[in-house]
């Protein structure tokens, strides 16, 4: 109780919301006595950070800054511009089929965050856009890349409760495209409430064809990463570098427009808005710890559950729940706790395994866009420096679309495992 | 008053999906029942609490009372646990329980505890049985097999010396990754007990896997020695011998999962297998085994190998051993 | 006063963003290594995903104190924009004072922590877990000081839209 009075209380007098966390985290482990439990603080925030797939994150960022500095950022999106920039909010829905071209590359929505956080928002900013409605298109479609394969949610979830990986991956391809296709439709809806620039003629074919020569080094930087990954040559992990590699190349020898001065300019912003997202991390590490150990998530999850005997009320309850507990709580611990505790009842109620899987890895993922605690919110806010609540403010037709989405995926098991199916996995 | 035993580990949440749950089950129930309920146990599984390496240290601090931890996690604490990654020690099973029941298990068993001061090892339970290897790049059936194939392993130099002596490559990738990694062909292949590989799902995205049963890694148990201090005689009594049951149990399940549709049946459908042939095994052994006994020499110095050989002889007499003769 | 603090806090972080982005080159370069050793060297180093890791952890954790200096971390406004003028510095103030004791407990016991790390082996180069623990009190002490030196600077006054731009 105290705990979660900390947490909301300092929140809203204005601490930052990774310092109310700890906060709220170390009056938890101080309330149970003793400086065994206390001593366990640092332990938790560096265990928090010691993940190696973690890394995509600074690099994709990294390789943002010089891809933004050396104008490989704007030559692809003045091709964007160029063939769709006469429909209204062209850049907005480049932004949308750009996650799913890059959901191919990451496992992780924050590393989508990040890279198009630093990358696209400042070109469609420079285009006309407002820097919030920029950051909650970056931000609904982030959610596409872990929803495609590879993602390493599923990977999580297969392991832990004994589904087929690659079953879960092939269920992930559809609601990615028609998320993005939704998402496409939000933006179209709202071109005009939103204000959405448009250019004014359509690129003749000539002009199209020059713009193309121009940004073809551009264009490889994608396909490079792409192609080491399909390949077998490098991890998701590992790809993120190679993107700095590429990018720094280029900048370095063809654009020749990256100085050292520059470059450490680069790396420090770089390590500064890591630093911002991974206090965040690290201190949820030791809030989630105190809630695990006093299996409060379980408890939690045992209320909510104790009238439901509808089916349908059941994954409501249950998408609910995960939403709601993804407020405050990182993602795949509530996977490890949860999941546990609620498959069973999805088993009881008839959803296949595969089925269960993508319900929980979709709503797991929306909610790292639900304020206060969502990942991908502070990513961006971190790496745009856009406020967290206008960014909010614009992201919530996404947000219901998206939510609209997953309940169709998860009441309609046809539709659910239809890829899955196709492929002999369910 | 009653007191709480809360325990973590690694490993899933069923009784019958896994030797490490099976294995708390079993002391569970026989602790609370056997003291009238003055202890209470509270399993934490599929580390709730944080990686194995925290679970010892949660040990060690009091904060958790038990844990089962893998050698990988116990390493950076005791580095001798190093002398159990011989490799090709053991022939068969049944060795396994001898040496790890025996005057050996019960060295490294005092040899922890005065290391490390503040726990109490209360036996070696299963975790699933040998390592297997699997790749996707040709069935390994002699030494020549292994030629250039690359192997993930744990960050371990030993693991990687014992892939490299027998002609393989060995890189080192964050667990997170290795699915993928097998999927694309960042790397050919991994090595791990055949629970683990079943339950990973690595049948999806390998051909072949090879029983080469070249390791065998226990759990600890292991309990926090001020915890253990304050029961009386006869509730540690109970802890021992439902520690003993708990070692008991996670043998039995890791034989039935090997045996079931849930292990090696179950894998054999998606995956070729195929048994060393005593010949090749030999081979493999005189290949790897220098290697192994160098770097014990080399890292851990004189009270290392003594250890190493104390369990080089007992595992000979386990080996020689005949059932019921 | 106000601007001494300023400027020491600008001269601190003028050199750990430095250190941090040292660290940055060190973190890309050893990622690029590990690849190339796959594909060309052949030496199967063991310790290329382990550096990486503690390299990320050491460059993040420094970078807490500069986005202090630079006000930086994420917060919310909505609430404490609406209260008036100098009640609202003393409860800002009060937050870099709540801030400061969150950082001096992680130092504390982070001091604890590091020394544990010190008995503890990293099954690299020999090396103890001591290096890479250390992180955790080093740029908590930082963090310390630049809260000190930042909550003198603005004493309250600073701008509530949080983040500078990036
Ligand atoms: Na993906
Ligand atoms: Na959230």
């Amino acid at each position: 109780m105290l705990v979660a009075l900390a947490f909301v209380g300092l929140i809203l007098l204005g601490l930052p919301i990774g310092f109310a966390i700890g906060a709220a985290g170390v009056i938890g482990l101080f309330e149970m006595g003793g400086d065994k439990f206390l001593a366990l603080g640092p332990s938790k925030i560096f265990n928090g950070l010691n993940i190696f797939p973690f890394l995509a994150m600074p690099f994709f960022i990294l390789a943002g800054e010089i891809m933004n500095h050396t104008g490989i950022t704007s030559r692809l999106v003045h091709l964007a511009q160029a063939l769709v920039g006469h429909f209204r909010g062209g850049l907005a829905h480049t932004n949308m089929l750009a996650s799913v071209f890059f959901a191919g590359l990451t496992g992780a929505a924050t590393a989508d965050a990040a890279a198009f956080g630093r990358t696209l928002v400042p070109a469609m900013v420079e285009r006309g856009y407002k820097k919030d409605y920029a950051c909650a298109v970056t931000a609904a479609g982030s959610i596409i890349g872990p929803t495609i394969p590879p993602s390493g949610l599923m990977v999580v979830y297969g392991s832990l409760m004994g589904v087929s990986i690659g079953g879960l991956f092939a269920a992930g391809i559809l609601p990615g495209l028609i998320i993005c296709a939704t998402c496409m439709i939000v933006i179209a809806i709202g071109a005009t409430a939103n204000d959405l620039p448009k250019s004014e003629k359509r690129a003749q074919l000539r002009e199209l064809a020059q713009i193309f020569r121009q940004s073809v080094l551009a264009l490889m930087m994608p396909i490079i990463i792409l192609g080491g990954i399909l390949g077998g040559i490098v991890t998701p992990t590992e790809a993120a570098s190679i993107a700095v590699a590429y990018a720094l190349f280029i900048g370095t020898f063809v654009y020749r427009k990256i100085t050292v001065a520059d470059f450490i300019q680069m790396l420090i912003r770089t390590a500064r808005v890591t630093g911002v997202i991974f206090v965040i991390i690290a201190f949820a590490s030791i809030l989630g710890w105190w809630l695990s150990f006093n299996q409060i998530p379980q408890q939690v999850a045992q209320a909510f559950l104790l009238f439901a005997d509808n089916p349908y009320v059941i994954i409501s309850l249950i998408i609910g729940l995960l939403l709601i507990i993804g407020m405050v709580m990182d993602i795949t611990a509530i996977l490890i706790i949860l999941a546990p505790v609620l498959v069973p009842l999805t088993e009881q109620i008839g959803m296949s395994p595969i089925h269960a899987g993508i319900v929980f890895v979709l709503a797991l993922n929306i909610s790292l866009m639900t304020p206060p605690v969502g990942a991908c919110l502070f990513v961006l806010s971190s790496v745009t420096g856009e406020r967290l609540e206008r960014i909010a403010a614009k992201l919530w037709p996404f947000l219901l679309a998206e939510v609209a989405i997953l309940f169709v995926f998860a009441l309609w098991e046809d539709m659910a495992l239809f890829i899955p199916r196709l492929l002999g996995f369910a | 008053q009653s007191k709480t035993l809360k325990f973590g580990h690694d490993n899933k949440a069923d009784p019958f999906e896994n030797p490490a749950h099976a294995c708390t089950a079993v002391f569970a129930n026989i602790v609370e029942a056997d003291t009238n309920g003055s202890i209470k146990v509270e399993v934490f599984p599929s580390n709730q609490l944080g990686s194995a390496k925290e679970h010892v240290q949660m040990v060690r601090d009091d904060v958790i009372q038990a844990t089962l931890t893998s050698t990988g996690a116990i390493a950076s604490y005791y580095p001798r646990i190093d002398v159990l990654n011989l490799a090709f020690a053991f022939d068969h099973n049944a060795a396994t329980y001898d040496v790890f029941d025996g005057p050996f298990g019960n060295a490294l068993a005092r040899d922890i505890e005065a290391t490390l001061g503040d726990v109490v090892v209360a036996g070696f339970p299963d975790t699933g049985g040998f390592f297997a290897v699997t790749n996707s790049k040709r069935p390994i059936k002699t030494l020549e097999d292994f030629e250039g194939v690359r192997i993930r392993t744990m960050t371990l130099p030993s693991h990687q010396k014992i892939i490299q002596s027998l002609g393989g490559e060995a890189y080192p990738l964050a667990w997170g990754e290795v699915y993928s990694g097998l999927q694309t062909g960042v790397i050919d292949g991994q090595m791990n007990p055949v629970p683990i590989i079943s339950f990973a799902k690595f049948a999806e995205v390998q051909k072949y896997m090879t029983l080469t049963n070249h390791l065998f890694s226990p759990y600890t148990l292991m309990l926090s020695k001020s915890f253990w201090d304050g029961l009386s005689d006869s509730e540690q009594r109970t802890i021992r011998y439902a520690a003993e049951s708990c070692v008991t149990a996670s043998r039995g399940l890791s034989r039935i999962i090997e045996g079931s549709d849930r292990g090696l049946a179950g894998l054999m459908d998606k995956i070729e297998v195929s048994a060393l042939s005593a010949q090749d095994r030999d081979k493999f052994k005189a290949a790897a085994q220098p290697v192994v006994l160098k770097h014990v020499e080399e890292t851990l110095g004189k009270d290392g190998v003594t250890l190493l050989e104390m369990f080089q002889e007992e595992v000979s007499k386990a080996n020689a051993k005949r059932y019921m003769q | 006063m106000r601007e001494t603090a300023g400027r020491l806090s600008e001269r601190l972080n003028w050199l750990v963003e430095r250190v941090v982005a040292l660290l940055m080159v060190l973190l890309v370069l050893d990622v690029w290594l590990g690849v190339i050793d796959r594909y060309l060297f052949h030496w199967q180093l063991p310790w290329p995903e382990v550096v990486a890791r503690y390299l990320m952890i050491w460059a993040a954790l420094l970078a807490v104190s500069c986005g202090i200096a630079r006000r930086e971390h994420i917060g919310l406004s909505i609430l404490i924009s609406r209260i008036p003028g100098p009640l609202r510095r003393i409860v800002l103030v009060s937050m870099d004072g709540v801030a400061f004791l969150l950082f001096f407990y992680i130092a504390w016991f982070g001091i604890g922590f590091a020394g544990g790390g010190a008995s503890r082996q990293a099954m690299i180069f020999g090396m103890t877990l001591a290096l890479p623990f250390a992180a955790i009190p080093v740029s908590a002490g930082l963090a310390m000081l630049q809260l000190v030196l930042t909550a003198i600077r603005d004493l309250g006054t600073q701008s509530l839209t949080g983040q500078a731009e990036a």
